[in-house]
This record gives structure tokens, sequence and C-alpha cells, in this order.
């Protein structure tokens, strides 16, 4: 998969901070509706109805997409909020994926 | 009285639904219900109350109910990570979801003929409520092993039949409620397009 250049430059900052950044994982689920899986991640981070869809077709083909990375205060953050509504999230390392 | 249309759009941030008697008393029913399951593990006997009073619990494992483990699940693969999260976060996590179905009970309640009118931190706390019943009930009905198709052929006389009817008309509505919403995002973000 071509990497989009906003990852990119996230994993550079992260090289050159020296910390390992963190990974939100959404993993698919057979109840939640596609609709509102977009729409979570647009409230929730403010991602365009565009990257939204396309994390969320994500999740649908491959079971799983990383929404979003940071350092481990971040991840648990957003963990923490997408529990709040019903998805189902986990966060790890990104170099342990 | 006729069965709802679902949520429209009014206005700017407002999305309208009446709903018909008996309907309003099985969303509310189901709103007493999930708010009671959240309320369920209470910590008996907490050692340190200063501790419960800031949402720290002292008990780390999931839930064992299979709903509540959905609704509550782990935040990490690992069983150590989970647990030390879980003690932290899961008495807050509980009363975020208790809040968003009590939201929803309020505005039925307060309404005498059905009709309710939401803003935007109001749709969110109803569609966070509705997906919670959502995967209670998707959980009772195994929705992970049993196909659409295969629910949709439940035996007349089994009680899982009306389970899933509930199930499907909420699914409905929670899309109703979100079309309505992502027409607004839409707009929002055409005018700030406008606007660069």
């Amino acid at each position: 998969m071509v990497k989009t250049a906003d990852k990119i430059e996230e994993e550079i900052r992260a090289i050159f901070s020296g910390d390992t950044p963190w990974v939100t994982i959404v993993w698919d689920d057979p109840v939640n509706l596609q609709t509102y899986v977009v729409y979570v991640f647009m409230e929730l981070f403010g991602y365009s109805k565009a990257k939204a869809t396309e994390l969320m077709l994500q999740v649908h083909n491959d079971g799983k997409a990383i929404v979003s990375t940071g350092s481990r205060e971040e991840m648990e953050h957003d963990v923490a909020r997408l529990h709040e509504y019903g998805l189902w999230a986990t966060l790890q390392r990104g170099d342990q994926l | 009285m006729t069965a709802t249309e679902g949520f429209k759009r009014h206005g700017d941030h407002s999305y309208v639904a009446t709903f018909a008697d008996s309907e309003k008393e099985v969303l509310l029913n189901l709103c007493e219900q999930i708010i009671e399951l959240l309320a369920e593990r209470q910590d008996h006997g907490h050692d340190d109350p200063l501790a419960a009073m800031v949402g720290i619990t002292s008990h780390d494992s999931p839930p064992e109910d299979e709903v509540l483990h959905r609704l509550l699940p782990n935040a990490y693969a690992d069983q150590v990570d989970a647990s030390e999260f879980r003690r932290y976060t899961e008495a807050t996590l509980r009363q975020k979801k208790q809040a968003h179905a009590i939201s929803m009970r309020i505005h039925l309640k307060s309404s005498d003929d059905g009709t309710v009118d939401l803003d935007h931190d109001n749709a969110n706390a109803w569609l966070g409520a509705i997906n919670d019943i959502r995967l209670a009930l998707g959980v009772r009905l195994k929705v992970e092993n049993n196909s659409h198709e295969e629910l949709e052929l439940l035996a007349p006389d089994d009680p899982l039949r009306g389970v899933y009817a509930v199930y499907t008309w909420l699914g409905w509505l929670q899309e109703t409620l979100l079309s309505a919403l992502i027409d607004d995002a839409d707009e929002d973000e055409e005018s700030q397009l406008g606007n660069s």
C-alpha cells in the first residue's frame, strides 16, 4: 500500500523525537453500522468524510485499521473515547505491529 | 398513532423524530435495561474510599457477562496492561455510557406527544446509547456466528425473532439519525472550503 504524506511525516517525526509511536487499532465488528463507524471517526478525530470512509472500509475488509498514532497517553485517550461510542479498539506500540 | 419515520433534520443542528406510544415504550424499556446493566458491578467493600471517589476500582478483570464484556472491552491485548487500564478507566466508561442512555430516557420521558428534538450533543448521546443497545442485543442474537439470512429465517415462535426485529429497527433508526447528521457535516465541510 502506498503511504500517505501524512503518515510518512508522522513516522519521521516519531523517529527524530526518539519516542516510539503508539497506535490505536479499530477491529471489525458485525454489529456496528458502516455509516456509524464513519461518523464516529469524523466526530472523534475530525477526519474528513473521505478519510473516515477509507478507514472504515479498511476495518471492514482487512478486519482492522490503525486509526490514530501518537504517544501512549494520547492513544489511551483515543481508545477510551472509541469505547465510549461502542467501537472495538485497542492500543499497542507501533514497533510491535 | 403511526409508526415513526425516523429522524429528520430541522434547520441547523436540530434532529427531530416522532415516536408512536408503543415505540416510545420499547425505547424507554431498553434504556432502563442498559442503565441497570451498566450499574451492576458495584465495588463492594472498596478498601480505599478515596480511590473509589476518583473512579479507581479494585477489580481489574474483564466482566464475566458476555454483554458487559462487549460494552467494556479490553484496551490492550496484553493482560497486565489491560487490567491496569481497566482499574483506572472502567468506572468512568460505565458512567459515560450510562449518561448516554439517561439522556435518551430524559428526552423520551419529557415528550408528551412522542416528539424528540435533539441538538448535536444530544444526537451523539442517542447514537451512543442506541449503539450500546444494539451491541447488547447483538451478543444475545450471536450476530458473530449467525448471518442475517439465518436470523431472518427464525421461526415465528422463536423468542429471538422479536429481539431480531428490535435490533434491525434500531439499526434503521440509527441510520436515519446518522444521515441527518452527516448531511450537516458535509455542509459544514463545504462552507469551510468555501471560506478558505
